[in-house]
């Protein structure tokens, strides 16, 4: 049953042709052709497809896309501003070698986003709970905690007070 | 991270002013910004999906196939089964073509991309190009297979005897390879009997998962001329497509196909080896449309590659002084229903673990055995970790033996600089290693920590303890492989440079480590180098990224290139300079981030934009790019060395061993790029952790099946289970490497089952015969007071104790 569907990614609308049982991750890749997202379990067991809905984390590889039509979507593809500019995040991500293959690197970047709009402050501890159930094969994870404590700290000076993470 | 450098007392150049620097990798921001292009990602007119059926028996002969309902499905455009395969065999290794004669023993070439004898639960049967993955997985679904189910075996021993059923009608007792290790020597029997102390050791690891992130792809497709394009995330597209068209398309010259890597969603070996190019490719011809077919997670565990499950036994003997006077390693590999790497993995063990230690009296041998399990391959470490798990036990229980420090016994038999190497019968021309445990020891507080072997153990159910391990590894094969490479430089007009390079990119960080070496040499700045890699039409032979070799081998070659560009750059500024009246010649020049200027004068500048583009623009009556290619060849391993401490604690009652603190020390010659360097250490650390203590790869004893294929049910270590870390770097600049450097890759996957399992006998006094060490295991051994207990003989899973 094909139904036209509208979907708020990263501020637009798109709309869609989607079945009722087609993926939230395959919709933003093969349909929006955001493959910035990526599919690496498709069991919701690895975070590699994780995706803002409402500012929360969910894993877009098993929503289904019919239930968050009309609502917030946020992908990696949506962090950096218009003119190219990093976000504090992904600069420092890049900064400390937290993204080596880089598969993973979307869905950390999400799950690092949604614990720093909640917690402007997190310990190394509160990091590592937030990001625990996204798996990194190639970092050992260390650069990627370093990455998420250094932007939360680039976030608090007073050059940046956009709080856009 | 600590960088120890030992060369404050030598006289080196310590102006450079890229090397030496953690700079940002050139493909950095594409993967932060999610605009990376991975196979998946890529859309071609007319592409079509494709997927494979799998055989649902361990063992299995295919009687009967029918594809016509699969085929009658619109939008299926091909069905393909054993009929329409070619005859040829192929091996998912490609080593066969990078192998001199004299190490090519066990290269089998066993495979055919679709197959009516089915030796795995998995093995490739059908195939199915539609027009979208829906009809394609639907199609599967409508082809009828029948089987004649056979009789399987899994375990290497059983299938090894006389009387076993054949998984390979021309492989008797299935034993698809054994040899002695090439360089054996002396006479270990009767060194044995004359040693003071002898101790012997055994033991098994698990098939641990590559898991890369990224799912196996590829995508085929035929040009208007014919020509082939590959697509996939290859580590080596080069000898990729020499082995395609050598073994299995023979219609297909090596020229004929163009081979893409674009980003890699990791490899860590698992990409040496070919996966569904070849059904890819059957498929793209089948149906004139390019196609792309891609694995799910579930397929990759039970389809792809693993690590191979190498059972080893190692003796070694001692005098009462220390001195090792002989040790022997037997290896019994299990490599699948398919051989793949796990000849060479094997043999690579026996190089790295007996080479490790001097000795006189060396003997080692192998045996590779077919079983109705999914293919294993190479995998980071290419052996290295097996050997180490065993040997490095069996080091401690000698020294505990001979009540020596696990430091004083290691130190006295490590081979030193300018004595005999193992790896090849040629000089270690280049060791840090003592100065690795030597530093490392200090940074982990080893003299206070490590309280002799008759401690009293901590009370309580919590108890902690420290162990060490230390190996040698490759920067490279030479000797071995097809060790050369090449690369290319052209320097454009506005005085930026491409670099052509051939290793591929899979998050190792390669490209900008050349690219630092190439800004370094040339004097061109590193931010205006733009690498080129993963393009065969385009890049020059290499036989891809792997044996810690593309720093080394390929460094090397870019440094040559980036020393004529250099030179180029000064022999066509001198013209420049003479137009100001400045009389040099191009010895006298420097030049240096992007400026020339006499080495006597340096506020004479010239930029190289200006020559660049006067070689380019200016019609006179010259008029030539300024271009180079370096090439070198590299004829030894030139190892690298690591000392890895770790210190656990054990809970009793559970059996749950956590790492708390985790010390290691590379000898990398030079770190071109710092936190690229540890980023290798830490990464590789990581899945040894895991390799140690977590991941298993269970099989169904009775059908074949694998019990745990997805991410929730084979546990990988989390970013809750990361120690504290520590690594220092030991530098001393080893001069044939590229301004130094030598291999990190795949040391840092290797040290810590070892570290670890000699960690858990200081705490609480047993030796973990298996990896992983995981809490049943360890609690299981704990119970029956240290005695090798008889749980289950199920060597793919690891549970021998």
């Amino acid at each position: 049953m094909k139904m036209l569907a509208t979907f708020n990614v990263n501020g637009s609308d798109h709309d869609t042709v989607i079945e009722p049982n087609m993926i939230l991750a395959d919709i933003l890749r093969d349909n929006l052709r955001l493959t910035g997202t990526k599919r690496a379990c498709s069991g919701g067991n690895c975070g590699a497809c994780t995706v803002l809905v409402e500012g929360e984390p969910i894993c877009s590889c098993i929503t289904l896309a019919v239930l968050v039509r009309n609502q917030q979507i946020e992908t990696v593809e949506g962090l950096a501003e218009l003119s190219g500019e990093l976000s504090p995040l992904q600069a420092s991500f890049a900064r400390n070698n937290a993204a080596q293959c880089g598969f993973c690197t979307s869905g950390m970047l999400m799950t690092a986003k949604a614990l720093l709009c909640k917690n402007s402050f997190p310990t190394r501890e509160e990091v590592k709970v937030a990001i625990s159930g996204n798996i990194c094969r190639c970092t050992g994870y260390v650069k990627i905690i370093d990455a998420i404590m250094e932007a939360a700290e680039a976030m608090q000076t007073p050059q940046d007070q956009s709080g856009k993470a | 991270m600590k960088t120890i450098d030992l060369t404050q007392n030598k006289s080196v150049d310590n102006k450079m002013l890229y090397v030496g620097q953690s700079l940002q990798k050139p493909d950095a921001i594409n993967k932060v910004t999610g605009q990376a292009v991975y196979t998946d990602d890529i859309d071609l007119p007319r592409l079509t999906e494709g997927r494979l059926l799998h055989c649902p028996h361990a063992f299995a002969r295919v009687k009967r196939v029918n594809t016509d309902k699969a085929k009658a499905l619109p939008g299926v455009l091909a069905v393909l089964t054993h009929e329409d395969a070619p005859e040829q065999k192929w091996s998912r290794s490609t080593m066969a073509e990078a192998l001199p004669d004299f190490a090519y023993f066990g290269e089998r070439q066993d495979e055919r991309i679709l197959t009516d004898i089915c030796r795995y639960r998995g093995d490739n049967v059908a195939a199915v190009a539609a027009e979208n993955i829906y009809i394609a997985e639907q199609a599967l679904e409508l082809i009828d297979v029948e089987y004649e189910i056979l009789e399987p075996i899994f375990d290497p021993f059983e299938a090894m005897k006389p009387n076993a059923p054949k998984i390979h009608d021309d492989v008797n007792r299935n034993i698809a390879f054994q040899m002695d290790h090439p360089f054996n020597m002396g006479d270990t029997k009767k060194a044995f009997t004359k040693a003071d102390i002898v101790v012997e050791f055994s033991g098994v690891n698990s098939r641990q998962k590559h898991l890369h992130m990224e799912t196996d792809s590829a995508i085929a497709s035929f040009g208007e001329d014919g020509r082939l394009t590959i697509i996939s995330p290859s580590q080596g597209p080069h000898l990729g497509k020499k082995h395609l068209s050598e073994r299995v398309f023979q219609d297909i010259s090596d020229g004929d196909i163009r081979w893409i890597s674009p980003a890699i969603g990791g490899g860590f070996g698992a990409r040496l080896a070919l996966g569904l190019e070849p059904v890819a490719i059957l498929l793209a011809r089948a149906c004139g449309r390019p196609v792309r077919v891609t694995s799910t997670r579930e397929e990759d565990f039970n389809g792809y590659a693993s690590r191979t499950d190498q059972h080893q036994t190692i003796r070694m003997g001692a005098m009462k002084d220390g001195t090792l006077v002989a040790i022997e390693q037997h290896i019994v590999s299990d490599a699948g229903a398919y051989m793949s790497h796990s000849g060479t993995t094997s043999l690579v063990n026996m190089q790295k673990t007996l080479g490790l230690f001097r000795c006189d009296n060396v003997f080692g041998n192998v045996k590779v055995v077919y079983t109705n399990t999914p293919v294993t391959a190479g995998f980071r470490g290419y052996g290295n970790a097996e050997g180490a798990f065993i040997v490095q036990q069996a080091t401690d229980m000698l020294a505990e033996k001979l009540d020596m420090d696990p430091i004083t016994l290691r130190t006295k038999n490590i081979r030193a600089e300018g004595e005999q190497s193992f790896f090849l019968p040629c000089v270690l021309e280049h060791t840090k290693l003592q100065e690795c445990i030597n530093e490392g020891a200090k940074a982990f507080d080893w003299p206070n920590k490590f309280k002799g072997w008759n401690r009293k153990k901590d009370k309580g159910r919590f108890k902690r303890g420290v162990g060490m391990s230390i190996l040698n590894h490759a920067s490279g094969a030479g000797g071995f492989l097809l060790e050369h490479s090449s690369a290319s430089m052209k320097v454009q007009a506005d005085g930026s440079a491409n670099l052509i390079i051939s290793p591929c990119e899979m998050g190792q960080g390669i490209l900008g480590a050349l690219a630092q070496v190439a800004a370094e040499v040339s004097g061109i700045p590193y931010d205006k180098i733009r690498v080129i890699s993963g393009d065969t039409d385009i890049t020059l032979f290499d036989i891809g990224s792997h044996a810690s070799r593309s720093m080394f081998v390929v460094g090397n070659a870019v440094s040559e290139c980036a020393r004529k560009i250099n030179a180029e750059i000064r022999s066509r500024a001198v013209p420049h300079f003479q137009k100001q009246q400045i009389n040099v010649v191009a010895d006298q020049l420097i030049v240096r981030a992007g400026e020339i200027f006499p080495a006597d004068q340096n506020d004479k500048i010239i930029t190289v934009g200006e020559v660049a583009h006067d070689e380019i623009y200016n019609f006179t009556d010259k008029g030539s790019q300024i271009c180079a290619t370096g090439s070198y060849l590299s004829t030894s391993h030139h190892p690298n060395h690591q000392a890895a401490f770790a210190e656990v604690e054990v809970d009793i009652e559970t059996g749950h061993v956590s790492v708390i603190r985790y010390v290691v020390a590379h000898d990398i010659g030079r770190a071109i790029n710092p936190v690229l360097v540890e980023s290798q250490i830490q990464g590789g650390a990581m899945q040894g952790l895991g390799f140690a203590l977590k991941e298993d790869f269970v099989l169904d004893q009775k059908t074949g099946e694998v019990l745990n294929d997805t991410l929730l049910t084979y546990t990988a270590p989390t970013v809750m289970d990361v120690p504290e870390f520590e690594t220092l770097l030991i530098e001393d600049p080893f001069e044939k490497g590229p301004l130094g450097a030598k291999g990190v890759g795949e040391a840092g996957l290797c040290n810590p089952a070892a570290a670890i399992a000699n960690a858990i006998y200081d705490a609480v006094g047993i030796r973990v015969h298996s990896v992983p060490m995981s809490p049943e295991k360890v609690l299981a051994m704990l119970q029956n007071e240290g005695s090798k207990s008889p749980l289950g003989s199920s060597c793919v899973s690891g549970q021998r104790l």
